[in-house]
């Protein structure tokens, strides 16, 4: 009987439930939330078919007997210790935490997770995330990958805008040349994603770009991230249920003589797309859902799943990629 | 009075350059030719 432990019922949180009790594979799916009452009624609203039972559940607390994996959506830095706690009881756990510095502090738990033979997967959202996963699609078709552009404007609940906020005015690190790079960027470069989201002032960030350059062996990797509507409090509260949100990924590489550029695009609600990914990546980890994933360690979802049958998947799901045909400009 | 007025000029042309610069932004040309394709079961190979 296979069984996931949700901990983490924001706006991705919610998204994520929905697709794990959709999943025949999953068996039991216990949620975490902040209040228990809220947890049981949204547990009783996911349906009898879908398994869901309610449990008190912090951060810190150890994993239940019988999860066979965790999926953690909940805000950044906080997930740090729910995973440390799946790593010492030997259950692969999927974070869609997408700040630097926490996806950072996940990794440094690499070296346990290998001992223990845990898989952990990180940066399991749009982007990064599903954008990882397109990169890599795109780098299978050349034969030197040069260099990788992911650029997302989208934020799924409140947490995930002040988040966005911070990414933007902090120090960047970029992958340049096989290095680390500190930049303070200057200006926004405007981005052209998949109508009708069209063309978005986006601003160089840290990101997910170390799961990227670790994933592609790429010699230079750029995040870019969108700025978020002011007061976007007041447009949740007149009926503005959540933000569209677009991932945009450019692969340059050579193909037998030639340079040549692949564009892959995907335009979602945020937290449906992210909440999507990180569901499939539970559900993988757990052996719910074929391939099961293994690969001790932490790592970004680049490294960790075949693209192909992953975008099928969240195809058959409704978050569907695309791929520009044309002349890309940047 | 004339400081003042120079004042006000400098800022006023500093603005109009930071909207011109603003509009044109980086990188700022439309993909004029193509379109968009969903990814379908051929490209999941």
């Amino acid at each position: 009987m296979t069984s996931i432990l949700l901990v983490g019922l924001g706006e991705v949180g919610m998204r994520a439930a929905r697709q794990l009790a959709d999943t025949p594979g999953v068996k039991r799916l216990l949620l975490a939330g902040r209040e228990f009452g809220t947890t049981e009624r949204m547990a009783e609203a996911l349906g009898p078919a879908a398994r869901a039972e309610a449990i008190a559940f912090a951060p810190g607390d150890p994993i239940p007997d019988g999860v066979d994996a965790v999926a953690t959506a909940l805000p950044t830095s906080v997930d740090h210790a729910v995973i440390a706690a799946a790593i010492a009881q030997h259950v692969p756990a999927a974070s869609c935490d997408d700040d630097a510095d926490a996806i950072d502090s996940l990794r440094a738990l690499d070296r346990n997770a290998r001992a223990g033979g845990v898989t952990i997967a990180v940066g399991c959202g749009l982007a990064p995330g599903l954008a990882d996963v397109l990169a890599k699609h795109a780098a299978s078709s050349f034969r030197t990958v040069d260099e990788v552009r992911v650029a997302r404007t989208g934020w799924a609940g409140p947490a995930s805008v002040a988040e966005v906020r911070h990414a933007r005015r902090a120090l960047v690190r970029s992958w340049h040349q096989g290095a680390w790079r500190e930049e303070h960027p200057h200006g926004e470069e405007l981005v052209w994603f998949p109508e009708p989201i069209g063309a978005r002032d986006c601003k160089l960030v840290t990101g997910g770009t170390a799961l990227l350059a670790d994933s592609l062996a790429v010699p230079r990797a750029t995040a870019l991230l969108g700025e978020p509507p002011k007061r976007t409090w007041l447009r949740r509260r007149f009926g503005d249920d959540g933000e569209w949100g677009a991932a945009r990924v450019d692969v340059w590489g050579r193909r037998d003589d030639s340079h040549d550029c692949v564009v892959y695009g995907v335009i979602e609600r945020t937290a449906v797309a992210a909440g999507t990914v990180l569901a499939v990546t539970a559900a993988q980890l757990a052996g719910a859902l074929d391939p099961q994933i293994t690969e001790p360690g932490v790592h970004g979802l680049g490294s960790l799943v075949d693209p192909a049958p992953f975008l099928a998947e969240l195809a058959q799901r409704g978050v569907r990629a695309a791929r520009f045909e044309g002349v890309p400009v940047r | 009075m004339k400081a003042f007025r120079r004042v006000l000029l400098v800022l006023g042309l500093a603005g109009v350059i930071g909207v011109i610069a603003k509009l044109r932004g980086k990188g700022g040309v439309p993909p004029t030719s193509g379109g968009w394709r969903e990814l379908e079961a051929p490209d999941f190979r």
